[in-house]
């Protein structure tokens, strides 16, 4: 390099040095920059563009967000009753990739070993999966060898005694992040169909995924109440997805879910419930019925039901046994897979979820009549003193409407003519006053709008055209409208206005909930009663609460009244002719009653509705049984007895009248030992009668026993000289006979009654209708039998056409 | 040498007891502490959660491994840039044939599997890649042939074929194109690509080619020879690429790791999540997430995309620029260099540093496709680090004989 004698070859080294230097140079750019910018280009491009994206993903896979369940609402009744309640329960998961990654390869030294591993953890948890649940053996296989999957089911509802079985498997064996457990709840119905409609029920539908949210009732209305807000519990993980201890964490608080009263009350639910089924099996009742119990003061629903109906624990299964029956006799005729079934299937579900009380329109028919009345009167178009002549029919137009008496009521005040239930009445009144205020009342009944009940699925009422009916062509419909016929309103719209006609003429918003209480138990909401207007003033209201006592204390509501109570009601037998071309079609009517008690200060106001008692044949107007079919024969005195039930129950005191012989209950005094007339005198202090049975003057023996608590007025025995007898007597059949005639036997036998329903000892027209205790029944002296007794006059109250 | 009287020293002694380069060092040094300390950092799950295996649940295991290598290295480092860099032209001879007998050696029961390939000895207490001396070795051993070469852009060379025999002829055609004068070369690399191939080790591979040709461009062989080179190379790629689907599915990996991500796409999807999450300034250093046993070998060949997560893209771009630096610093002493020789080892060490730390940046990130090569100074690897840091002694006893600006 340094050699001067030979420039040449320093020439030949210049050269060769600067093609050194430039390569290098060369080199040198290239390996010390040019690499770096694609290098940098990429961070930029992972780091600063797609940033938010691969952050989102570190954050998915980093981090463990176990949902917290918030705990859903509890449903209380109005007296505190659990309707509905959750518990935690477990789905079972397992991860088949997280099984696969389990198992390292690398820590293997042939494939085979690897693969037998792999095989043999596997193996070990489909063991014991089909060992402790019973699960299939294959099914499990192809569960765990799906890899593509980090998420398989493999069990919902998993109760805490099989979840505790999990935990220690998986911990045992190290494998807790393969076969976990993820917390869920259940919801349980402890009254299983008890006011089933109402609450409604949980399941799983499009948008809510894998979760079951309240899908009718109380449970939908007010999900977002009851179900709370999900927590969140985010925790890191590491790669095997295990929790981090010292890891970064985060708590979203589950808010829990609200707890709901309700104004139901499942005492008073189960009693409509059991009218319903009774009336349904004693009138032999085709296709349903329905009901509803309200408080008249507040709107606040105490009980509401429909036939069919189902249990919310398992909402899919067909509870109703007719249903269920004709659907085993089609599934084993045309199989379970055939479409006849599963349309079957789906009607009957379709069916038994159905709340007809309040999704169903009908046509209200005599029960109306009240609410035309108290239009009436309140515009100053009647009198409590107007008289109206019905001679069996009116003409309307050009066509004369019969009255259901089709020989006329003659000449009838306004109560007699409401008591009557006389169509041709109603029709004067309703063209004395007009379809323009008509049609008015309606509106301001409430009956063109959704009552605003919390609930979902209100129907819609049908009614005509207001053109139409205010037209020259209108005057049929006034007058059919008059007596509830040709329109159609929802039961809910029925009893909120017929409520409004009671209680001094407020109409209300009526309410299933009446608080709602967050986690913590602090009411967050308690319903105030709305009133959504006032129809009519309170002396209308009360004028028509004394008509409709007076319909229930002597005429055709009469099978409602129950004696020491104050009823008043209207019965109604509503046409169904839109049925008319209905395979089947026999004279379809809904007999109903609409009831309430005490009459001067109402407590309680029940609606029972049933479609369609079987005629004993074709146009005949009785059942099989022989009962007339109309409102006031089938639906008054089950209205009747479910009015006196409830009443009991709420603690309202029967007050009996002085021709209502049968007093209160009274305890008979302890008079054995006692001289006869010490002992008849103390007993009728308390109201007693007696009888003696043997001879002498002291009281040997008495029955009932001192301290038993019988009738008052009814006849006690006294034994002198002999001691009472001990052996049992056998109950008589006291169907058909008078109260005195019942009342007679009973006591002859040493045996006492109490009456219920129309206890009127000088009508010749009633007679025991039921008992309590079976004829047959051997049972003790003293035993008290209670008799229900019903008119047995025909009382029509039928809309004609 | 220290037996002699500082006054005596030959020229050449005094040179090679001249200063080291500073700037050079500084950087190595740098490069060698951040390297520990993130080695410290991405280790220290995988370590912690090992709990039966190798490191017994300490979290410092691979660190103190990794400390204590690097403090051998240094030592080595200083040894080694003691040594008059001359002596290592007749040194290159020994450790490229030492190389080949150690790589052979793998196959007998001295070699040791890892990773699943046969590609590691152990000797004592050390377990190393014989591949890492290799790829020293063919640098040593091309820089020192061929900084005696002559000039290519003289006269014609002077060597007489026989031009009376096809023979002859065919050399002197084959002369003059300056075929005959690759052949040791050609020889030299085909033995220890050949015994790579054994292991099947295709990233080393790669290294020792892109290492040998930086050298043989800087001495100046005809760019046709890399034009050849490169086409053939890029031909048989091409062929490899389209024809296996043991290619197929790696570069469908590399375009799209999503795409299988329960085999090959994980390792490259994990390390794109932790790169892409760190953001513009990283999660913290010690922060990371992903080394939590989401990203395999995130102490080793993708301990980069840990350094991204939690340095982000400022600690990163910081690190490429340390890398940049120490390669720029490294050229422009192999420009200054004493004599041919010495730049042409430079050439060769920062050439293959370089390529080292832009294959596997670039296999990290998703730039190249998916392939294993460890980071120099990062990737947790003792032996690695020593040699490592051994090449660097050699570019500071290089460049203890550069003349100082005032002298010349």
């Amino acid at each position: 390099m340094q050699d001067p004698k030979r420039t040449p070859r320093k020439g030949d080294h210049g050269r060769s040095n600067r093609s050194l230097f430039r390569r290098t140079i060369f080199l040198m750019v290239v390996l010390g920059i040019g690499i770096f910018l694609p290098l940098i280009a990429q961070l930029y491009k992972l780091q600063i563009v797609e940033h938010t994206q691969w952050q989102e993903r570190a954050a998915n896979q980093q981090t463990k967000d176990v949902p917290v369940s918030a705990g859903r609402g509890t449903i209380y009744d109005r007296e505190g009753r659990t309707m509905a309640l959750s518990a935690t329960v477990y789905k079972l998961i397992l991860s088949p990739v997280g099984v696969l990654r389990s198992i390292e390869e690398d820590d293997y030294d042939t494939e085979a070993e690897y693969k037998q591993a792999l095989y043999d953890r596997r193996k070990l948890i489909v063991d014991w999966l089909v060992d402790t649940f019973g699960y299939d053996e294959d099914d499990m296989w192809d569960q765990i060898e799906y890899t593509a999957s980090a998420y398989q089911v493999l069990a919902r509802e998993l109760e805490e005694e099989d979840a505790e079985k999990v935990r220690s498997f998986t911990s045992k064996n190290g494998i807790s992040g393969l076969l976990y457990l993820s917390p869920d709840s259940k919801r349980y119905y402890p009254y299983s169909s008890v006011g089933s409609h109402v609450l409604g029920y949980m399941a799983q539908n499009k948008t809510s995924g894998d979760n079951k949210i309240g899908v009718q009732g109380v449970e939908a209305m007010y999900e977002d109440a009851l179900s709370g807000s999900l927590g969140r519990v985010v925790t890191s993980k590491n790669g095997l997805g295990v929790e981090m201890i010292s890891g970064y964490e985060m708590y979203f608080d589950a808010e829990e879910g609200c707890d709901i009263t309700l104004t139901l009350d499942e005492r008073i639910q189960a009693m409509l419930e059991q009218t319903l089924a009774e009336g349904i099996s004693t009138y032999d009742v085709q296709k349903g019925a329905f009901g509803i119990a309200m408080n008249p003061k507040t709107g606040a629903i105490l009980a509401m039901a429909s036939t069919p109906d189902f249990d919310p624990n398992e909402y899919a299964k067909i509870l109703d046994s007719d249903l269920q029956q004709e659907l085993e006799s089609l599934a084993a005729e045309k199989g379970e897979d055939s479409d006849e079934y599963k349309a079957a299937l789906k009607s009957a579900r379709d069916a038994q979820w159905k709340n007809r009380a309040l999704g169903e329109a009908y046509e209200p028919g005599s029960v109306f009549k009240p609410i035309t009345v108290s239009m009436a009167l309140e515009e100053g178009i009647i009198s409590m003193n107007d008289h109206f002549q019905c001679s069996g029919g009116k003409v309307v137009g050009d066509r004369t409407i019969s009255c259901h008496k089709r020989t006329g009521h003659g000449d009838q005040v306004l109560t007699k003519a409401v008591g009557n239930s006389c169509n041709v009445a109603l029709m004067t009144i309703a063209e004395r006053m007009g379809p323009d205020i008509m049609w008015k009342y309606f509106g301001d009944f409430g009956l063109f709008d959704y009552t605003g009940i919390d609930l979902a699925g209100e129907g819609e009422d049908v009614f005509w055209p207001e053109s139409e009916f205010k037209g020259p062509y209108g005057a049929q419909s006034v007058a059919v409208g008059s007596f509830g016929q040709r329109f159609k309103v929802t039961p809910i719209q029925m009893i909120t206005a017929f409520a409004a006609v009671i209680n001094g003429g407020h109409l209300l918003e009526p309410y299933v909930v009446q608080s709602i209480a967050d986690g913590d138990g602090n009411t967050v909401y308690y319903h105030e009663t709305t009133e959504v207007r006032q129809v009519i003033s309170e002396d209308t209201s009360d004028k028509v609460r004394g008509i409709l006592e007076s319909v229930v204390a002597n005429d055709s509501g009469h099978n409602a009244s129950m004696n020491g109570y104050r009823i008043g009601g209207k019965t109604g037998t509503s046409e169904l002719l839109d049925r008319k071309n209905d395979p089947g079609y026999n004279k379809d009517v809904m007999c109903s009653f609409m009831g309430f008690a005490p009459a001067d200060d109402p407590e309680v106001l029940v609606l029972l509705v049933y479609d369609t008692p079987k005629r004993s044949g074709p146009g005949s107007s009785y059942t099989a049984s022989g009962t007339y079919i109309s409102g006031g024969n089938i639906a008054a005195p089950m209205a009747g007895q479910l009015i006196a039930n409830i009443l009991d129950y709420i603690g309202i005191e029967r007050v009996y009248s002085d021709n209502e012989l049968a007093g209160p209950d009274t305890a008979m005094p302890r008079v054995t030992g006692q001289e006869l007339t010490v002992a008849k005198s103390s007993l009728q202090s308390v109201g007693f009668q007696c009888r003696t049975v043997g001879t002498g003057s002291i009281v040997q023996g008495q029955v009932p026993a001192a301290g038993v608590s019988i009738p008052g007025g009814s006849t006690v025995v006294l034994y002198l000289g002999e001691d009472a007898p001990t052996e049992q007597v056998e109950v008589p059949s006291l169907t058909g006979l008078s109260p005195t005639e019942s009342k007679n036997k009973l006591e002859a036998l040493g045996l006492f009654m109490r009456a219920t329903g129309v206890v009127d000892y000088n009508d010749p027209s009633v007679e025991g209708a039921s008992q309590t205790i079976a004829e047959g029944t051997m049972v003790s002296l003293g035993t008290v039998v209670e008799v229900r007794f019903v008119s047995t006059i025909e009382y029509g109250d039928q809309g004609g056409a | 040498m220290a037996r002699k009287a500082k006054r005596d020293l030959t020229i050449e002694q005094k040179l090679a007891r001249g200063p080291i380069d500073l700037p050079f060092l500084a950087l190595v040094m740098l490069l060698t502490a951040i390297g520990l300390i993130m080695v410290l950092s991405a280790s220290f799950a995988s370590a912690m959660y090992d709990l039966e295996n190798l490191t017994k649940g300490d979290p410092y295991y691979y660190f103190k491994r990794q400390a204590g290598f690097a403090a051998a290295g240094v030592v080595a480092m200083f040894v080694i840039s003691k040594i008059d860099y001359q002596q290592f032209r007749w040194m290159s001879i020994f450790v490229l044939a030492a190389s080949v007998v150690l790589m052979l050696l793998v196959f007998t029961p001295l070699g040791r599997t890892g990773g699943g390939a046969r590609r590691w000895i152990r000797l004592g207490p050390v377990r190393f890649q014989p591949s890492e001396i290799a790829k020293i070795g063919v640098i040593l051993f091309f820089a020192a042939r061929l900084s005696k070469r002559k000039p290519q852009l003289g006269p014609p060379p002077k060597k007489k074929w026989n031009r009376r025999t096809l023979l002859g002829r065919t050399c002197e055609k084959l002369d003059s194109i300056g075929f005959l004068e690759l052949i040791p070369y050609g020889i030299a690399l085909g033995v220890v690509l050949g015994v790579i191939a054994l292991q099947e080790h295709m990233s080393a591979m790669i290294l020792v080619i892109v290492g040998a040709a930086s050298v043989l461009f800087a001495a100046g062989i005809r760019l046709g020879w890399f034009a050849a080179g490169g086409t053939l190379i890029g031909a048989g790629l091409w062929f490899i690429i389209t024809q296996t689907d043991y290619m197929k599915l790696r570069i469908q990996i590399w375009q799209d790791p999503s795409s299988d991500l329960r085999r090959g796409g994980y390792q490259p999807w994990q390390g794109r999540i932790a790169i892409g999450s760190g953001g513009l300034l990283g999660t913290g250093l010690g922060n990371s997430r992903q080394k939590y046993l989401f990203l395999p070998e995130e102490h080793n060949d993708y301990i980069f995309a840990i350094v991204c997560e939690e340095l982000g893209m400022v600690g990163a771009c910081m690190i490429i620029a340390l890398f940049a630096l120490l390669i720029i610093r490294g050229f422009w002493l192999a420009i200054h260099a004493h004599d041919r020789f010495g730049t042409l080892l430079l050439v060769g060490i920062m050439s293959l540093m370089a390529f080292q730390v832009f294959f596997n940046i670039g296999v990290v990130t998703g730039v190249l496709p998916p392939t294993g090569i460890s980071l120099p100074f990062f990737s947790y690897g003792g032996t690695a680090l020593m040699i490592q840091l051994a090449e660097m002694g050699m570019v500071l006893s290089v460049s203890r004989q550069i003349a100082a600006p005032k002298a010349e």
